[in-house]
């Protein structure tokens, strides 16, 4: 409980938490490319470096490509590094973030969602980090201007953790969050760097180093391959419980805590859960409350984590209830439903038998409302009473 | 009996490191890389971080698993992230105040296409390290492709001779000239038949690379894919010098200078006649390729005498 109240209080937008998050963290290479919704981010972080601020070295780079690899080679030759992109942005830099998680390289960058793959449409949705959710890093998705600073903190000491070297990805709903202006909380320097201070106790990891007979990238074939492989994910497992450990930590240093990979919202004796994630999760909340009132026995269970996805946690919170409906704003190409409800149906062997519902909403700045989630609740309780249900639901399509 | 006076070449003067790559390495027999890599390293020396992706020189670089072929210090990239990568490692360098030499190691089919941007954008912005781009003159790795640095008339596997088609219809890319263009602090030309000249435009880079990019294009033929006799390597670079195919000149920020000249130009065909890819070529088409040769000579010319006025 070091720090808890010391910093100030800002009315900032999303994008420049991010920035706050990223210059708090001392980063010694910074390189990102403007894309709407997420351009704020580099203005910021460009302010910070010209006033002093920031002591990085800034790249104004010419395109996204270039931005993730020069990042991911800063973090291999032994730097801190950050940068910030968004849809396209993300796609234009595929290959250099399959190459990033590879090489094991401990990059945090903020993807501020938005809509992809075709169809322009400059407005939110999650389909960008679903397109890479099988690239080999860590994503984590919040919910509102502060967990965006916080994540941000916390995802340095995930991604350079020793037993973890993974490159992280903290997205936030674009529009929603990234223009938000909320009321939050900015540390202390010294703070942050007492909060990041274990990570200089742990041991040094492998770095790159001129006249030292050591390559990064080799032709692992075969058996090595596999070993690399292996270690990947054995790496991403630990992550779960690592991101846990560091987000008490964090409420033990900042008194905020988010519940490390879930948040869970009155489940105490809830009987229908609602999961969801990012920005919706502020509604959800107060539709849970009012639905409470009402005397509905009905919980919230907000993914922060959906890489390496939780599924322990989740089935430790999920088990036993008597349905779950599910809103995504992303969908899955293929099964036709959202891709955190196809997740959570690979755990109903865990969970058992009961009524799981998929509802798409929120794509293109479709904005989730509150008769939205009452419907949701709605449907998934009548659900949980026997009623038949329609497995995916397209909600404003059916209005 | 008397001891023999051998004279060694001026060029060992210019070597300060062993050479760092085990005895035998996997490339095709008579390709310049071998000998590339390990004058440049040489010359170099060890203290160094080589940059390179998957192309020919990628087996030698790479190694396989925790086996290797050479003591340097590298990072293998893709294509598209060379110039971008190297970027990053010398920009963490000097943050923390430590002055290294990183030099990106690539095939034309990376500088000239798919890894351009970055390149340009390195340029640009005046990143400090050095560019090595070894022009074969297309995707020989994967099998003898063309790229834009193909000249025009060659047989390539996606560019072949039949009864529709004549090899590659359009002129080359003059990638040393657009990089000039940019205006670095130093771009230059270098070949293996020159090697003093290399030699000093190596080192050369490696001072330069201190103000911003130093780029080096370096003409390396391909026995495999062009159709060269494996013990004419050097002799083709030779005349494809001779012949003014392949000048050899440098450029610091802008101004140009011929680091060789050639008194009397050899005509194209004494180069294309010594080269497989060529030999499907009419009179009018190898007229056309000399016509380019010429007028990229002179362009040269032209912006070396404006050089020499300022």
């Amino acid at each position: 409980m070091k720090a808890k109240g010391k910093g100030e209080v800002k009315v900032i937008t999303g994008n420049a938490a991010a920035a706050y998050g990223a210059m708090l963290c001392r980063p010694d290479v910074v390189a990102s490319y403007p894309i709407t919704p997420q351009t704020e981010v580099v203005e910021q972080l460009s302010r910070f470096h010209a006033d002093g601020l920031l002591d990085a070295e800034m790249v104004e780079v010419e395109g996204e490509n270039s931005a993730m690899n020069i990042v991911a080679a800063a973090a291999i030759a032994g730097g801190r590094v950050f940068t910030a992109t968004s849809s396209w942005g993300l796609a234009f830099m595929y290959d250099a973030v399959l190459q990033a998680s590879g090489f094991r390289a401990p990059v945090v960058m903020v993807n501020v969602n938005r809509e992809m793959p075709g169809i322009l449409a400059v407005s939110s949705g999650q389909q960008d980090m679903i397109c890479t959710r099988d690239s080999g890093w860590i994503q984590i998705v919040v919910e509102n201007c502060q967990e965006i600073l916080d994540s941000v903190i916390m995802a340095y000491r995930l991604a350079e953790d020793f037993e973890i070297q993974l490159p992280v990805m903290v997205n936030y709903d674009g529009f929603y969050l990234s223009y938000l202006a909320e009321a939050v909380h900015i540390p202390d320097r010294e703070d942050v760097d007492a909060f990041l201070a274990p990570l200089k106790e742990q041991p040094e990891r492998t770095k790159l180093v001129p006249g030292e007979p050591l390559g990064c990238g080799t032709h692992g074939i075969l058996e090595g391959f596999m070993e690399l492989r292996y270690k990947h994910c054995a790496a991403m497992e630990r992550a779960k419980k690592k991101f846990d450990e560091i987000d008490q930590q964090f409420g033990e240093f900042f008194g905020r805590s988010y519940g490390g990979q879930i948040e869970e919202y009155r489940m105490e004796d809830a009987e229908i859960v609602l999961l969801t994630s990012g920005s919706a999760c502020g509604t959800a909340k107060a539709v849970v409350d009012r639905k409470r009132e009402e005397g509905l026995k009905v919980g919230l269970v907000k993914l922060r984590m959906f890489r390496p996805f939780p599924r322990e946690k989740l089935t430790q919170v999920l088990r036993g209830r008597r349905a779950i409906g599910v809103i995504d704003r992303s969908v899955c190409f293929g099964w036709n439903c959202g891709p955190i409800y196809m997740e959570l149906r690979a755990l109903t062997p865990e969970i058992g038998p009961v009524p799981l519902l998929s509802f798409i909403d929120g794509l293109a700045n479709m904005d989730i409302t509150v008769p939205h989630i009452e419907r949701v609740i709605d449907t998934t309780w009548a659900a949980a009473r026997g009623e038949p249900y329609q497995e995916v639901t397209w909600i404003p399509l059916e209005e | 009996m008397a001891e023999r006076k051998k004279r060694l070449s001026k060029v060992f003067n210019y070597f300060c490191a062993e050479d760092p790559f085990a005895g035998g390495v996997a490339f095709c027999s008579g390709c310049p890389l071998e000998l590339t890599l390990r004058f440049t390293a040489k010359v170099l020396g060890r203290d160094i971080v080589i940059v390179g992706t998957p192309s020919c020189s990628a087996p030698v670089l790479y190694g396989q698993n925790i086996g290797s072929w050479h003591k340097l210090a590298y990072y293998s990239c893709l294509m598209t992230g060379v110039a971008s990568s190297a970027t990053g490692i010398t920009r963490y360098y000097r943050k923390i105040g430590k002055d290294i030499t990183v030099v990106c190691f690539t095939g034309d089919g990376c500088a000239a296409d798919v890894g351009f941007q970055p390149l340009s954008g390195a340029a640009e912005r005046d990143e400090h390290f050095i560019y090595i781009c070894y022009d074969n003159e297309g995707y020989m790795n994967t099998g003898i492709q063309r790229s834009s640095t193909t000249p025009f008339g060659s047989s390539t596997t996606t560019t072949p001779v039949g009864v529709a088609r004549r090899g590659k219809e359009t002129m080359a890319k003059n990638l040393p000239l657009i990089m000039a263009m940019h205006k670095p602090p130093y771009v230059a030309t270098a070949t293996l038949s020159h090697l003093e000249d290399f030699a000093k435009k190596l080192l050369k880079a490696k001072e330069k690379k201190n103000e911003g990019l130093a780029y080096i294009h370096v003409f390396s033929p391909c026995p495999t894919g062009w159709g060269v006799a494996t013990d004419m390597t050097i002799e083709v670079c030779r005349m494809a010098v001779r012949t003014n195919f392949f000048p050899l000149w440098e450029a610091e920020r802008g101004r140009f200078r011929l680091t060789h000249t050639v008194a009397q130009p050899r005509p194209i065909t004494e180069y294309t006649k010594l080269i497989r890819k060529y030999r499907h070529l009419t009179p009018e088409e190898l007229d056309r390729l000399q016509r380019e040769v010429n007028e990229n000579y002179a362009l040269l010319r032209h912006l070396t005498q404006l050089g020499e006025q300022a």
